[in-house]
Parts: structure tokens; sequence; C-alpha cells
């Protein structure tokens, strides 16, 4: 018998005739005539939930981003003086420089200590000004005027370009009208006004003091008592030197942080070169909306991309183990036909 | 012939009836089955099953994705794959007391071959004669076949010509022989 090749064993296996008996042709007649079982629930694919989620999830993102930028668009700043203010406040870097402005002599930094309170009040001014030496002899001169005293100074002149930074303690009840004046030298370049409320602070060592004082009269009373011995008098003695030592530090305390909140700290930056800031306008509604939009809009993409990045593992975790899982059942199924 | 509407953009793709559909691929579906129980009657068995899961499942059916013969060999390609576990676990079960019997293969199983042939296909694994019953008997394309089988066109040609080396190394030893 000759040796069967390939192409033989192809044809013959292709031309070979394999077909189902009469009993499986009825029995399949049957089960394809019988009528179907009622579909439980239109299934409804991941495909199709994820075409329609993702769409949805992006409008009513930009949805939410525009009638929020829409309704913050309806909050005006105040006033204009207010805006100049906010701006003020910012580190310049704008590319115009603009005359200090009447309002803005009464307006930015003119923030008031609340009388009759102890308060931490800081101011910080950055001002362009046009000579600098007759800027920092009239800032000098200033402080003067309003009872206050320099601090430090520090004054450095060049060809082009010079700056004198100095620190100055004016009276709390003259630091307003005081950085009206300042303000007025030259053009604001930068301004910022801190207020720290200290009362609570003062008012706590008071009640230590007071309650230092009963200690004391306490201690007293008892030092007068003839039935003491000799060992308990000392103990009383010592304990009565200890709460007026005490005493004694709570009330230098108290009225170092009282001197210290009399003054009002103001630092002046004088340059002769540096550009003021420009204030804008008022951008209108439109365009507060627009603005506001596009910062939520920011928002929702860093939350996106920071989910993205918390995620990221969790994903590729999912994503190896489906791999790994599907993996696993091929060999299975390779396994079993190999055996079969 | 019902119509079907199956996207949202109004293409609509004709679906045939299941019984139109079952006639017609009777004899696919169970050839494949033959070729991978190597039993006639198994096969009929199985292939029963796949056309009463074809039925239940026949709403699921898409023709965008593919052939009707298609569908149907994967559904019995499943089917064949849980025979085949369930008898492993049977024979595991009964290992310890059933003495290992060959399985005998009737003649003529696979259609008339050459008894040389009909031998040697038997001799084959269920995977060996599952690829040869896809590529060669009923002469699907290398991606259907591929895609049923669960594997790469590649891998599913490497599979079919290592299946007819043996096939053929077999069918010369036993004329040799």
């Amino acid at each position: 018998m000759s040796q069967p090749d390939h192409e033989a064993i192809l044809d013959q296996i292709s031309a070979s005739k394999l077909e189902a008996s009469p009993e499986l042709r009825a029995r399949v007649r049957a089960i394809a005539t019988s009528t179907p079982p009622e579909a439980p629930r239109r299934a409804v694919s991941w495909r199709r939930i994820a075409l329609v989620a993702a769409p949805a999830c992006l409008a009513v993102a930009a949805a939410v981003t525009l009638a929020a930028g829409v309704l913050d668009s309806g909050k005006q700043r105040p006033t204009q003086a207010a805006g100049r203010e906010r701006a003020a406040t910012l580190s310049a870097s704008a590319d115009q420089a603009i005359p200090a402005p009447k309002a803005t002599r009464t307006g930015s930094a003119d923030l008031p200590s609340t009388s009759g309170r102890a308060q931490r009040y800081e101011a910080e001014l950055r001002l362009k000004v046009g000579d600098l030496s007759s800027a920092t002899k009239r800032a000098l001169r200033l402080t003067r005027d309003f009872h206050g005293y320099v601090r430090s100074v520090e004054y450095g002149s060049g060809a082009e370009r010079g700056s004198a930074t100095m620190v100055v303690r004016v009276p709390v009840g003259s630091v307003q009208k005081a950085i009206v004046e300042y303000s007025a030298i030259g053009q604001i370049l930068d301004q910022h006004v801190s207020i720290e409320d200290v009362q609570p602070q003062v008012d706590r060592r008071f009640r230590q003091m007071q309650a230092q004082r009963d200690a004391i009269a306490k201690l007293q009373a008892k030092l007068e008592s003839p039935s003491l011995t000799p060992a308990e008098r000392r103990v009383l003695e010592n304990r009565l030197v200890a709460a007026r030592r005490e005493l004694v530090a709570l009330q230098r305390a108290q009225a170092a942080l009282k001197r210290e909140t009399s003054y009002a700290t103001v630092s002046l930056d004088l340059r002769s070169t540096e550009k003021a800031i420009v204030v804008p306008d008022d951008p209108g509604r439109i365009g507060r909306a627009l603005h506001r939009s596009g910062e939520i809009l920011a928002d929702e993409a860093k939350v996106l991309i920071y989910v993205l990045i918390v995620g990221s593992p969790f994903f590729v975790l999912g994503a190896l183990a489906f791999a790994g899982a599907r993996l696993r059942r091929r060999q299975s199924e390779a396994r079993l036909l190999s055996t079969s | 012939m019902r119509r079907r509407r199956i996207s949202d953009v109004h293409v609509v793709a004709e679906v045939p009836s299941f019984e139109s559909v079952a006639k017609r691929h009777l004899d696919d579906v169970h050839a494949y089955l033959v070729y991978m129980t190597r039993d006639r009657e198994i096969a009929e068995d199985l292939t029963a099953e796949t056309f009463e899961r074809a039925l239940r499942q026949w709403r699921r059916f898409d023709p965008r994705r593919g052939s009707a013969r298609t569908w149907l060999c994967q559904l019995a390609r499943t089917i064949a794959l849980d025979h085949f576990r369930a008898e492993q676990r049977r024979r595991r079960r009964e290992g310890a007391w059933a003495v290992h019997q060959p399985v005998e293969v009737e003649d003529g199983l696979f259609g008339g071959l050459s008894p040389e042939l009909e031998r040697a296909l038997a001799g084959l694994s269920a995977g060996e004669r599952e690829v040869i019953a896809l590529r060669v008997l009923l002469d699907l394309d290398i991606e259907t076949a591929a895609r049923i089988l669960g594997i790469s066109p590649t891998a599913c040609t490497t599979r079919l010509s290592r299946a007819l080396k043996k096939l053929e190394e077999r069918m010369n030893a036993d004329v040799a022989a």
C-alpha cells in the first residue's frame, strides 16, 4: 500500500459525508419549532451602558460647571475700589504703572484695628517712588509725626535703580492714617495688612494673675495663724515666694504684650524703578461666568487626574487579574482537549 | 425572516429564523462534535443540547459579530468542554475502581474515510481533531476558526499543521505495520 500524502488526507476529510441521523434531525426540528422561552429582561450590555453613561457624565459636568459659573458671576464685588484693593494685594507683575488713586489712599490698607481690644497689627507696603531719597526721608518724617519710631532702615541706591526697606512702629490709634500717608508717597506695587487678635491671651493672663493674687492672699492668711509649726511656716513661706514670683512674671508678660499691641508694625519697601500693577477692568457678567466655568472645569480635571492616578494601580491589577484568569482558563481547556 | 433593529443609527440587518438556521447547520455542528468526542451517541446528545441552548440564547445572536454557523460552533465547543470536564471528574471519581478501557471507535464514525485515516484521526487528541474539523471539514477560514478556538490565527495555523503532521505520521506508521 502506498504512503498517503498530505493533500490526499485533506481531500479525503473534506470529501467525507458526516450527516446527522434522522432521529437527531427530528429531535433538533422539534427543538427549533418549539416556542423559545421568554426572555427574562432585555439585557443591556456594558458597552451600551458605557456609551450612554460617558456622555451623560460629561453633560452633567458641563451643566454643573456652566450653572455654577453663571450663579457665581452674579456676585458682584462690592465696589471698584475693593477690586483694586484685591488686585493691589497681589504681587506686582503688571506691565503698566498706574498712579495711586485716591480710592486706594483711603481704601486698600484701611483696615481699622478694633479699639479696646489688644491686637497685633502688621502692614507691608511696597511702593514705586520717583525720588528714592526724598521718599525715604518723607517716610521717616511721617513716622515721627505719628509719634512712632523706626525699628530698622536699609537704603541702597544705584545708577538706575534703588530701594529702601524700613520697618517702623506706629501707635495703633494712628496706623490707619499713617498707612494712607505712606501710600501717598508713591505708587502701590503690593500691600498686605494682617491683624491678629490677642485679646483672649490678655484675658487669660489677667485671670491667671487674679488667681495668683487670690492664692497669695490665702497663703498670707495662713501664715498669720499662730498654730503653725516652724516647718509648716517654712513651706508656706516658700510657696508664697514662688506665687509672688509667678505673679510678677505674669505682670511683666502682660505689660510686654500691651506694649507690643499698642504699636503697629509697618514694613515699607520703596523702589525707584519697579513697575506698578494694573487693576483689571470689571469683565462683566458673561466674562465672570466664563472665567468661573473655566475654574470649575480645571477643578474637575484635577479630580479626574487624581482619580486616574489613584485608581490606575487598581485598574492595572484588575486587568492583570482578568488576563491571568483568561490565560488559566485557556490552559485548562488545552489540557482538557489534549487528554480527551 | 424577521427584522431586528440592531443599532441606534437605524441600520437594519436580516436575521434568519432559528428554524432555518438549525436546519442549515445541523450537519456541521454534528460533524464538529463527532470529531471532538469520537462518539456518535454523545455527539448527538451534545448537538441536541447545543440547539436547545441556541434557542434560549437566540435573542443574543448578532449577525454583525459573525455568522450563525460560527456562533453555533462556539456554543457547541462550550458544551463539549463542559462534557469533557464532567467526564474528567467522573473518571477521577471512579478511577480507584474502574479499569481503564481503550476507547472503541466504531467503523465509519468520521463519515466514510479510509480505515487507516479513521484510526489515525481517532488517535489524535480532541484539540487536534477539533482544528481539523473546523479548518478542513467545515472549511472555515483561519480567522473564524481561531475565533472559535479562542486563539490567534497564527496559533491556529500552527495547531493545524502539527495535527496534520501527526495524522500523516500515524497513517504512515499504520500502513507500514
